[in-house]
C-alpha cells in the first residue's frame, strides 16, 4: 500500500532555513501594513493630558436638541420582542400626532446580543435603545450624554434612576420606569392559616411571618430565595438600594463589606438554615408550581412580578396581593429599586437628536406617558408591571386601573408610594453584569449553605476588586 | 505475511468474510446505540404534538388523544421559519458549492506538488484552526462593516467558504491516493486540473461524499456567525430565527411562558430537522454508490 | 510498495513534442492557481483577523476609542488568575470524559458499519447523524427540559425505579458529565463518519488475505485495521480535542457556564472577556489556548505516529 512522505503536521517538520526567514519578513510587512486598520493603539501616556474645560454647549459627547418647528427623518428604535414592544409599538401614532414628520422604525431585537457588536463595529447603531439599567454604565462611552436636553427635567425624576444613570456629573440615559420593590403576598394562603400580612413592617417580622406559615404548613417554604445568579444579585440590590448603599459608590469604590450587606445577607442566610424559603429560579416550572400549591406566598421581588399573577397563575388569580417591602430598620425605607430600564441613544445613531424627541414625548409629555401606561391589548386595564419615574406622572392620576390578578387592588397606588421611599445614592457600575460571577455565585453558594454572610462579601470584594475594578 | 495487489477488485469482498453484522451481539448493540441517539431527538418530535404544559409537566407521558397541533400553529404565527429556511438554502447552496470545489482543489495543491512556502502555509492553516473562532469574530465584523457587508447574503457566504478544515481533511485524504496514478495520468497528456477532475475527484469520492455532508451539516447548523453579522430579520437564517425564538423563553412575552414557549421550539426544530435529513438521506446513495463503483487501490 | 513523489523540476517524458515548455510551465504554475482561491479567501478573512487579535492581545481595547498598549499584561493576569487555569480545567475534564469513549465508540460502529449489510448500514449511519444534524439550540432546549431536575423525563424515570432526583444541570458534580454526554452525543456521528472514510480506504485485500491466512476477526482488527486506521484516528483525535478546547456553543447555551463556573469552558470563559468588552484580553486568552492545543497536539502526533508500512 503506498504511503506519501508527508505527515499530520508538515509545518512541525523542519522547514527550509530560507522559508522560516522570509516568513518573518512578511508577517512584519503584514502586521505593519494592517496597523492602518482597527483602533489606533496608544501607550496611555496621553490619556493624562489636561483637558480644557469643556462648556455643556460645546461639548461634543452631549445631545443637543433639535430647534426646527416641525422635524422630519428617519429615526430606528430598538426594543426587546415581547409585551413591552408592543406597547410601545402603539404609542407610535400618539408620537407621529405630535410630530407628524419624523417616521419612527421600530424593531423588535434580542439587545443583550446584538447591541454591543453594532456599538463596536459602528454597523447598522440604531437612535434609541432600551436598555436594562444594569448595562447602561457599560456602554456610557458609545452613548451620548443627555445632561443638556434633560435638564429642565432632572429636578423632577426619581432620584434612583439618575444616579443609575450618571457617570461622573453626566447622564446617559433616559429614564423610563421606577421599579420598586413590593411585597408581594398570597392573602388567601396566609389567612387561611390566620395571618394577617399587612402587619409586617420590617424583615424580622417577615421571618415571623413565615414561622408561624411553616407551623401551620409544613411542607411549605414560605419566602422566595432566588436561585438565578443574575437575579439573585439584582435582588440583593434591591434589598440594599432600601439601605441606600450598592455595591460600589459613585466613585467606583466597592462597599460591600459593610453592616448593611451584612444585615442583609444574615436574613437571607436565616431563611435558608431555618428552612423558611423556597428556592427557585424566577417563573421557572418549580417556582410556578409552589406558588401555585400555596408552598411559596411571600415574594420580595420587583414590581413587574404582577406579569406573573395576571398571566403565569391562574389557579391562585386573585389571592395575590401587594405590600410596601418591610423596612430593615424600624421606620426605614419601606422600597428599594430592582431592575428598571432607560432609553439610551447611541453616538453613532443618525438621527439622534429626533429619537431624543421621541423618548421626550413618550416620558414627559403627558399624552406620551399616558398612552404608553395605558390599557391596551396586552394589558386590558393598563401597563401595571412598572410605573414612571417621572414625578408628575407619579403625581398625577393613576395610569393603570386597579388588577384583577390581585384582587383589584390598586398596585398604582402602592406603587407610587413605594416609589417615593426610594433612597438614592446607588449608582451603577460599568462592570456590574460582570461582577454576577462572583458576587451572584457566591450568593447562590450561601444559599446552598456553603458560605457564610462573612465568606461572601470578603471573597466577593476580592474577586470584583482584582478582576473588574481594577481592570478597569 | 505478504500482499498481493488485485487490481480488479471492483465490489468489496462482503462474501468471502464472515458478515460480522450477523451476530447477535453486535446487532444488540447497534440497535441500543440507534435508541440512545434516537430518543431525545424522537422524544423532541412526539412533544412537539403535545399540549405544551404537558410538555413540562409530564415530559414521559404519551396521551395518544391529546395530540395537537397547537405548538405548530402557534409557531407558524409567530415565527418567520419560511424566511429562515429561504436563507439557510442561498447560502447552503453557494457556500456549499464553494467550498465542495475549492477546498479539494486547494487541497491536491497542497497534497501533491512542491511548492516554496508550502509548509509555511499550510501551517498558517493549521493555526487557524486552532484559533477558537468567537475571538475572531469581532475583526470579521469590523471588516464586514468596512466592506459594507453587514446584512448581506456575502457576509454570510464568504468568509469561511473554503473552509480551512475541508482543506485540512481532503488534503489528508488525497495524500494516500497513489502517486503513481497521478504521474501516470501526467504521462498520458492529461492537463494539471485534468488530473484533478479526471482522476482524483472520483477517487476520493467517499471523502467527498463525507465532506458534502459535514458541510451541508456545518452550513445548515451554524449559528453564532449569522446572529452576530446578518440577524435582520430580512437575513435571518434558520438558526438565527431558532436562537431569537429560544430567547424568547426567559423573555417577557405574553402567553409565552416556558411551557408555550418550549413547544414552539420543539415544533421549530422539528420543521428545521427534516429538510437536513433528507439531504443526507439523498447523499447516503452517493456515499454507497461511491463505495462500490470501486477506489482504485493498487 | 512505497511511492516517491517525482519532483517538479526536469520531466522526463514529453508525450508529445508540442507540449514541450508549456507543460513544465503549467506543471510548475499549477499548485498556486489551485490553491489560490482558498489562500485570497484565507488570507482576506482568516490571516487578517488573526493578526488583528494578535495586536489586539497587547491591548487593553474595549471595544471603542485608542487601545491602550499593555505589553504582556493581559497573558500574565490570565496566567496568574485562577480562573484561567480553572477553565482550562473544566475543558481537560470533559475532554476527559469524551474523546477516549468518543473514539473507542466511533471505532467499534465504524469497523461494525463497514463490514453490515448494505441496507441496515446506511440506516444506522443515518440514525447517528441524527444528533449532529439537530440545531444546537433545539438540542440545548431538549436537555434542559430532559434533565429538569423536578420536571425532567430522565428523573421521572429514575423515580419509577425508586431512585431520587439528581441535579444534572444544577448541581457542579453532575453538570460537566450531562454536559459531556450532550457533547458526545451530538458529535460521534460525526466521529464515525470521519472513521469509516478512513476505514474505507483500505484495501480489501488485505482482509481476504488474513482470512486466507486463518487470522480471526478481532485479531484481524487488532492487527490490521487498527494500525492501519491511525492515521484516522489520529486525525479524528486531534479534532475533537481542538473542539473540546473551544468548545463554547453548548455550555453557553445550555448551562450558561455554570453552577458556580463548573461547566466553563475554555472557550466560554474566552466568550466571557468578549461580552465584558475586555476584549484585549479575550485576544490574548486565545493565543494561550491556541499554544495549548498547538502543544497537545503535537504530543499526539509524536505519541501515535508510527512508521507506515
Amino acid at each position: 500500500m503506498p504511503h506519501p512522505d508527508t505527515t499530520l503536521l508538515p509545518a512541525f517538520r523542519a522547514g527550509t532555513r530560507g522559508s522560516r526567514a522570509l516568513a518573518g519578513v512578511v508577517s512584519l510587512s503584514v502586521v505593519a501594513a494592517l496597523a492602518a486598520c482597527g483602533p489606533s493603539i496608544t501607550t496611555g501616556e496621553d490619556d493624562e493630558a489636561p483637558q480644557p474645560a469643556e462648556t455643556v454647549a460645546s461639548d461634543p459627547n452631549v445631545l443637543q436638541a433639535p430647534s426646527e418647528e416641525s422635524p422630519s427623518g428617519e429615526i430606528t428604535i430598538w426594543d426587546r420582542s415581547g409585551d413591552l414592544f408592543n406597547v410601545f409599538d402603539a404609542v407610535i401614532d400618539d408620537f407621529n400626532a405630535k410630530y407628524p414628520d419624523i417616521v419612527v422604525n421600530h424593531e423588535a431585537v434580542d439587545i443583550d446580543a446584538k447591541l454591543q457588536n453594532a456599538l463596536i463595529t459602528g454597523t447598522e447603531v440604531p437612535d434609541g435603545v432600551f436598555l436594562d439599567d444594569a448595562k447602561v454604565a457599560g456602554f456610557a462611552d458609545y452613548l451620548w450624554d443627555l445632561s443638556g436636553v434633560l435638564d429642565p427635567y432632572l429636578a423632577d425624576i426619581a432620584p434612583q434612576k439618575v444616579d443609575v444613570a450618571s457617570i461622573d456629573g453626566a447622564v446617559y440615559g433616559v429614564p423610563f420606569d421606577l421599579d420598586p420593590g413590593l411585597l408581594y403576598y398570597n392573602a388567601t394562603a396566609l389567612e387561611d392559616a390566620d395571618i394577617d400580612a399587612t402587619q409586617i413592617e420590617t424583615y424580622d417580622d417577615l421571618l415571623e411571618v413565615a414561622r408561624q406559615y411553616k407551623e401551620a404548613r409544613p411542607d411549605s417554604g414560605p419566602i422566595h430565595l432566588e436561585q438565578s445568579a443574575f437575579l439573585g444579585q439584582l435582588q440583593l440590590e434591591m434589598y440594599a438600594s432600601q439601605l441606600g448603599t450598592s455595591m460600589a459608590d459613585a466613585d467606583g469604590e466597592l462597599r460591600l463589606d459593610s453592616p448593611e450587606y451584612e444585615q442583609i445577607l444574615t436574613f437571607l442566610d436565616t431563611v435558608r438554615a431555618e428552612d423558611l424559603g423556597t428556592r427557585a429560579e424566577y417563573l421557572s416550572p418549580t417556582d410556578i408550581e409552589t406558588l401555585e400549591s400555596g408552598e411559596q406566598v411571600l415574594y420580595p421581588w420587583a414590581i413587574w412580578f404582577s406579569f406573573a399573577t395576571q398571566q403565569l397563575l391562574p389557579e391562585t388569580a386573585g389571592d395575590w396581593r401587594a405590600m410596601p417591602l418591610p423596612a430593615w430598620d424600624a421606620g426605614g425605607p419601606r422600597s428599594g429599586a430592582m431592575g428598571g430600564s432607560s432609553f439610551v441613544l447611541p453616538k453613532e445613531g443618525e438621527s439622534s437628536e429626533l429619537a431624543w424627541l421621541f423618548y421626550e414625548f413618550l416620558m414627559f409629555d403627558e399624552a406620551g406617558y399616558t398612552a404608553v401606561w395605558r390599557p391596551n391589548d396586552v394589558y386590558p386595564n393598563g401597563l401595571n408591571t412598572s410605573i414612571p419615574s417621572y414625578l408628575p406622572a407619579m403625581d398625577g392620576p393613576a395610569l393603570f386601573g386597579p388588577v384583577d390578578a390581585l384582587g383589584g387592588q390598586a398596585l398604582w397606588a402602592v406603587a407610587v408610594e413605594a416609589g417615593k421611599e426610594i433612597p438614592g445614592g446607588a449608582p451603577i457600575p460599568p462592570w456590574w453584569a460582570g461582577a454576577v460571577d462572583y458576587l451572584g455565585n457566591d450568593l447562590q453558594r450561601m444559599l446552598d449553605g456553603d458560605l457564610t454572610p462573612a465568606e461572601v462579601l470578603a471573597q466577593s470584594t476580592q474577586d470584583i476588586q482584582a478582576n473588574l475594578v481594577d481592570r478597569q | 505475511m505478504t500482499t498481493t495487489a488485485l487490481p480488479t477488485t471492483r465490489r468489496r469482498p462482503v462474501i468471502s468474510r464472515r458478515p460480522l453484522g450477523a451476530t447477535v451481539g453486535v446487532q444488540v448493540f447497534l440497535v441500543l446505540l440507534t435508541l440512545a441517539f434516537l430518543s431525545p431527538v424522537v422524544w423532541a418530535l412526539v412533544s412537539a404534538f403535545k399540549p405544551a404544559a404537558s410538555i413540562i409537566s409530564a415530559p414521559l407521558a404519551f396521551d395518544p388523544s391529546a395530540l395537537t397541533l397547537e405548538n405548530y400553529t402557534r409557531m407558524f404565527a409567530d415565527v418567520p421559519i419560511g424566511r429562515g429556511f429561504m436563507n439557510t438554502a442561498v447560502v447552503l447552496v453557494i457556500k456549499g458549492s464553494v467550498t465542495l470545489f475549492f477546498a479539494p482543489l486547494a487541497a491536491y495543491g497542497f497534497a501533491k506538488y512542491d511548492f516554496p512556502f508550502k509548509n509555511l502555509l499550510f501551517g498558517t492553516v493549521l493555526i487557524t484552526l486552532m484559533l477558537p473562532t468567537i475571538v475572531l469574530i469581532i475583526p470579521l465584523l469590523l471588516e464586514m462593516k468596512a466592506l459594507g457587508w453587514v446584512n448581506t447574503y456575502q457576509a454570510l457566504i464568504l468568509p469561511g467558504a473554503v473552509d480551512a478544515f475541508a482543506v485540512f481533511w481532503m488534503r489528508q485524504v488525497i495524500a494516500a491516493v497513489p502517486d503513481e496514478l497521478v504521474d501516470a495520468a501526467r504521462v498520458d497528456g492529461c492537463s494539471e486540473i485534468g488530473i484533478f477532475t479526471r482522476i482524483v475527484l472520483p477517487v476520493i469520492r467517499p471523502a467527498m461524499a463525507g465532506l458534502a455532508v459535514l458541510t451541508v451539516m456545518n452550513i445548515y447548523n451554524d449559528f453564532v456567525w449569522p446572529v452576530v453579522v446578518a440577524s435582520s430579520s430580512r437575513m435571518a437564517t434558520l438558526q438565527v430565527v431558532l436562537s431569537t425564538l429560544a430567547q424568547n423563553i426567559t423573555g417577557n412575552r405574553i402567553d409565552a411562558d416556558y411551557a408555550t414557549v418550549t413547544g414552539e421550539l420543539l415544533a421549530a426544530a422539528s420543521i428545521a430537522l427534516i429538510p437536513l435529513l433528507v439531504i443526507f438521506i439523498l447523499l447516503q446513495r452517493h456515499f454507497i454508490n461511491g463505495i462500490l463503483a470501486g477506489s482504485v487501490k493498487g | 510498495m512505497t511511492a516517491t513523489v517525482a519532483p517538479p523540476a526536469p520531466i522526463v517524458v514529453e508525450p508529445t513534442p508540442h507540449r514541450g515548455g508549456k507543460s513544465r510551465l503549467r506543471r510548475a504554475g499549477a499548485p498556486y492557481l489551485f490553491i489560490l482561491p482558498f489562500l485570497a479567501m484565507f488570507a482576506a478573512f482568516g490571516v487578517y483577523p488573526m493578526i488583528f487579535t494578535l495586536r489586539l492581545s497587547f491591548t487593553s481595547w474595549r471595544g471603542s476609542g485608542a487601545a491602550e498598549w499593555v505589553g504582556w499584561g493581559n497573558y500574565t493576569y490570565l496566567l496568574q488568575g485562577e480562573a484561567f487555569w480553572a477553565s482550562m480545567a473544566n475543558s481537560a475534564v470533559l475532554w476527559l470524559l469524551i474523546v477516549p469513549i468518543q473514539l473507542t465508540i466511533g471505532l467499534v460502529v465504524a469497523v461494525l458499519l463497514n463490514s453490515a449489510k448494505v441496507r441496515l448500514r446506511s440506516f444506522y449511519r443515518v440514525a447517528f447523524l441524527v444528533p449532529f444534524v439537530t440545531p444546537l439550540v433545539a438540542v440545548a432546549q431538549i436537555w434542559t427540559v430532559v434533565f429538569d431536575q423536578r420536571f425532567g423525563a430522565v428523573n421521572t424515570a429514575l423515580n419509577a425505579l425508586g431512585l431520587p432526583d439528581i441535579g444534572w444541570l444544577t448541581t457542579s458534580t453532575w453538570a460537566k458529565p450531562t454536559l459531556a454526554l450532550l457533547f458526545l452525543w451530538k458529535t460521534t456521528g460525526f466521529i464515525v463518519i470521519i472513521l469509516l472514510s478512513g476505514l474505507q480506504s483500505i484495501d480489501a485485500s488485505v482482509y481476504e488475505a488474513a482470512s486466507l491466512d486463518g487470522a480471526s476477526r478481532v485479531r484481524q482488527l487488532w492487527s490490521i485495521t487498527l494500525p492501519l486506521v491511525r492515521r484516522t484516528l489520529l486525525f479524528a483525535l486531534v479534532l475533537q480535542t481542538l473542539a473540546v478546547f473551544q468548545m463554547f456553543a453548548e455550555p453557553f447555551v445550555v448551562t450558561q457556564g455554570g453552577p458556580y463556573g463548573s461547566t466553563t469552558t475554555a472557550g466560554l470563559y474566552l466568550y466571557n472577556h468578549i461580552t465584558r468588552a475586555d476584549l484585549g484580553t479575550g485576544a490574548a486568552n486565545s493565543f494561550l489556548l491556541v499554544i495549548f492545543v498547538m502543544a497537545l497536539s503535537l504530543l499526539f502526533v509524536r505519541l501515535l505516529r508510527s512508521e507506515d508500512k
